[in-house]
């Protein structure tokens, strides 16, 4: 429940497969390539399925602007903020629920009463089931990019290539009281701070990086059973990054209403940035490793990303700045500067593992931890004729279970998918349920 | 500094805002604003055969932001207050006046409840229930984040003797419904 006022990191496929399949990939490609190097020296499986081209028919869209026109959205209770009906709850959902494809059932947004209690001293709030908003917990996004990937091509499985790194994290947590204010009820109190928590970190540069990938046992054999090996050593060089720990807020004071200071704002902040004078770049050493095996119908894998990657930035700026009360203005000074700091990449991982009957049953399922939380995937896919029916389960960031069924026909080197998937994507504490299409040239 | 103490209440009122179509209910303890200023309490002495009023003013503070907002109501959900004569008879009623500033509040038009005259039969406590809509014409002034309440206390006495004592305040809520529209 504490995590649940904030959408899921949406796991998004444009594919219908692979959402009809909890979100699971039955097929050597996506995230697999992406956080296992050895599956790039893994052939894809003759009539495994793997498209040339997935092509998603957003009918979400369609049915976007049929509600909402294009030529009337400045007059559109959803985008127009003197509507009565305007709700930008419902705004954000929209952010966070691209409608590509068709929402088949909405989250509620909530649209319940609010009531304030306000006194001399006194001061609280109760908001009904729009409390589900308010998160408990940490809030936030982030993620690992690899921006370019410039290089030779692959001799005797070595590869030596440039790669273009971002990373970013943001995170927010309500303090204490603002937590139990806004989630408890509880009544602010006099001389107290409300503030949330918030600690981000944005990073980016160039990655010189010598890989290897390559079948190490089974070689000479007409299928694909073996070991496989995948590994890279990393050279980082950070170009740029920016650091910033604190907390903001208001302090009360000696009465909440009527009196002469009722509240002043709270805010402090360290900051850290390379210093871009010096040109300097954050240096440091990381590698990816992984590993496939296959053997006859059985497939598993584990690959692990972006492993000690610390970098070291020689010439670092540290300011302080804060809200000073008495001048009534935002004052940043420079604590340290010229100095040495230390940023970190999270560590990415995915283990997957993949069983092929002969009775045309395809089962599977992955774990993966791309540096903010794991979702785990297990689907399945029967293949009866032209026909494939799809069912899949997964849990994701928030440890929600999700639940995904669909279906395809193929016809030669057509194929239309269909694939339902409940998904967290909103604010609110119910699930919403989409419905993605998509055609696949094979 | 004003405009930051709206801090808070802005936060509250955007997550209100954020509750799309429905209202934003305001309970406000106006006593506790009398209290703590030793507002509540509105003495009166009226001399023989006359009718005097007594009033207390006090600025009240209601969250900020909510300008556009339509105020459908405005209701005194529980209100009381006792006469306290110390001598004579009479009668006493109450009204509460409502203005944006407190000069407003001695206009007639800034009348936004009357309750009717208590029979005074002699010295001792009368308890008086203070309750109703306020007047609808005055219902956007809660959409300021200041306004003021003035209470009257309008002695009457047919008597030879004068009529003295004290009118204290024992609650006083305010619950204002609004369709909120802080954007």
């Amino acid at each position: 429940m504490a995590a649940s006022a904030r959408p899921a990191r949406a796991q998004f496929s444009l594919d219908a497969r692979r959402i009809g399949m909890g979100g699971v990939s039955l097929t050597r490609d996506g995230n697999l390539r992406r956080y296992n190097p050895a599956y790039r020296a893994v052939k894809n499986r003759p009539g495994s399925g793997n498209a040339k081209l997935t092509i998603p028919v957003p009918l979400g869209l369609i049915q976007f602007f049929h509600d909402h026109p294009i030529g009337k959205l400045g007059d559109d209770p959803m985008f127009n903020p003197d509507s009565a009906a305007f709700n930008p709850v419902e705004l954000v959902n929209l952010v966070f629920n691209l409608p590509i494809f068709l929402e088949v059932k909405k989250a509620p947004t909530p649209t319940n009463d609010v009531e304030f209690t306000i006194g001399r001293n006194a001061f609280a709030i109760d908001m009904g089931a729009a409390q589900v908003l308010i998160p408990e917990g940490e809030f936030g996004l982030g993620g690992t990019s690899r921006l370019l990937d410039i290089g030779t091509p692959s001799i005797k499985g070595f590869r030596f290539s440039v790669q273009g790194f971002e990373n970013h994290d943001i995170a927010f947590l309500l303090g204490d009281s603002l937590r139990a204010f806004l989630k408890e009820g509880d009544s602010a109190r006099t001389n107290t701070t409300y503030n949330l928590l918030g600690d981000a970190i944005v990073q980016a540069g160039v990655a010189p990086t010598l890989s290897f990938s390559g079948r190490v046992t089974g070689r000479g054999t007409d299928n694909d059973d073996g070991v496989y090996l995948g590994g890279a050593v990393r050279s980082y060089y950070g170009v740029t990054y920016y650091r910033a720990d604190g907390s903001g807020g208001f302090t009360t004071g000696d009465t909440l209403f009527g009196g002469p200071n009722p509240v002043s704002p709270q805010l402090e902040a360290l900051t850290y940035r390379d210093n871009g004078t010096t040109k300097s770049f954050g240096r440091g050493l990381g590698g990816d490793v992984g590993i496939v095996m296959i053997s006859g119908p059985l497939e598993v894998g584990v690959g692990v990303n972006d492993i000690g990657a610390k970098l070291t930035w020689q010439d670092t700026r540290v300011d302080s700045t804060y809200f000073d009360n008495v001048g009534d203005s935002l004052v940043t000074t420079t604590v340290r500067n010229h100095v040495e700091s230390t940023t970190e990449l999270p560590v990415s991982y995915i283990a997957n593992a993949a069983i092929r009957m002969g009775t045309g049953t395809t089962v599977g399922g992955d774990i993966v931890n791309t540096g903010r939380g794991t979702v785990i995937h297990i689907g399945g896919e029967q293949r009866i004729g032209m026909l494939a029916l799809r069912g899949g389960v997964s849990r994701d960031q928030r440890k929600k279970m999700q639940f995904g069924f669909g279906g395809g026909l193929r016809l030669g080197p057509f194929g239309l998918d269909v694939g339902f998937w409940t998904h967290s994507n909103s604010f609110a504490d119910k699930r919403a349920i989409t419905m993605a299409t998509s055609i696949s040239l094979y | 500094m004003k405009a930051t103490a709206s801090a808070c209440i802005l936060a509250a009122a955007l997550l209100s805002a954020a509750c799309g179509e429905g209202r934003a209910i305001f309970n406000v303890d106006v006593y506790s604003f009398l209290a703590g200023s030793g507002n509540d309490t509105v003495p009166y002495a009226v001399p023989p055969a006359s009718s005097v009023d007594s009033f207390t003013v006090q600025r009240i503070v209601l969250p900020g932001g909510f300008g556009s907002s339509i105020v459908d109501s405005v209701r005194i959900t529980s209100g009381g207050a006792n006469l306290v004569t110390s001598n004579g008879a009479g009668s006493i009623g109450l009204s509460l006046y409502v203005a944006s500033d407190s000069a407003g509040t001695h206009l007639p038009a800034a009348l936004a409840l009357s309750v009717p005259a208590t029979t005074i039969p002699g010295p001792g406590s009368v308890p008086v229930v203070i309750t109703g809509d306020l007047s609808p014409g005055l219902n956007a002034l809660f959409t300021q984040d200041t306004l003021w309440i003035r209470i009257a206390a309008t002695g009457t006495n047919p008597n030879a003797g004068p009529l003295i004592g004290k009118m204290g305040l024992t609650s006083l809520q305010l619950r204002v419904v609004m369709q909120d529209k802080i954007f």
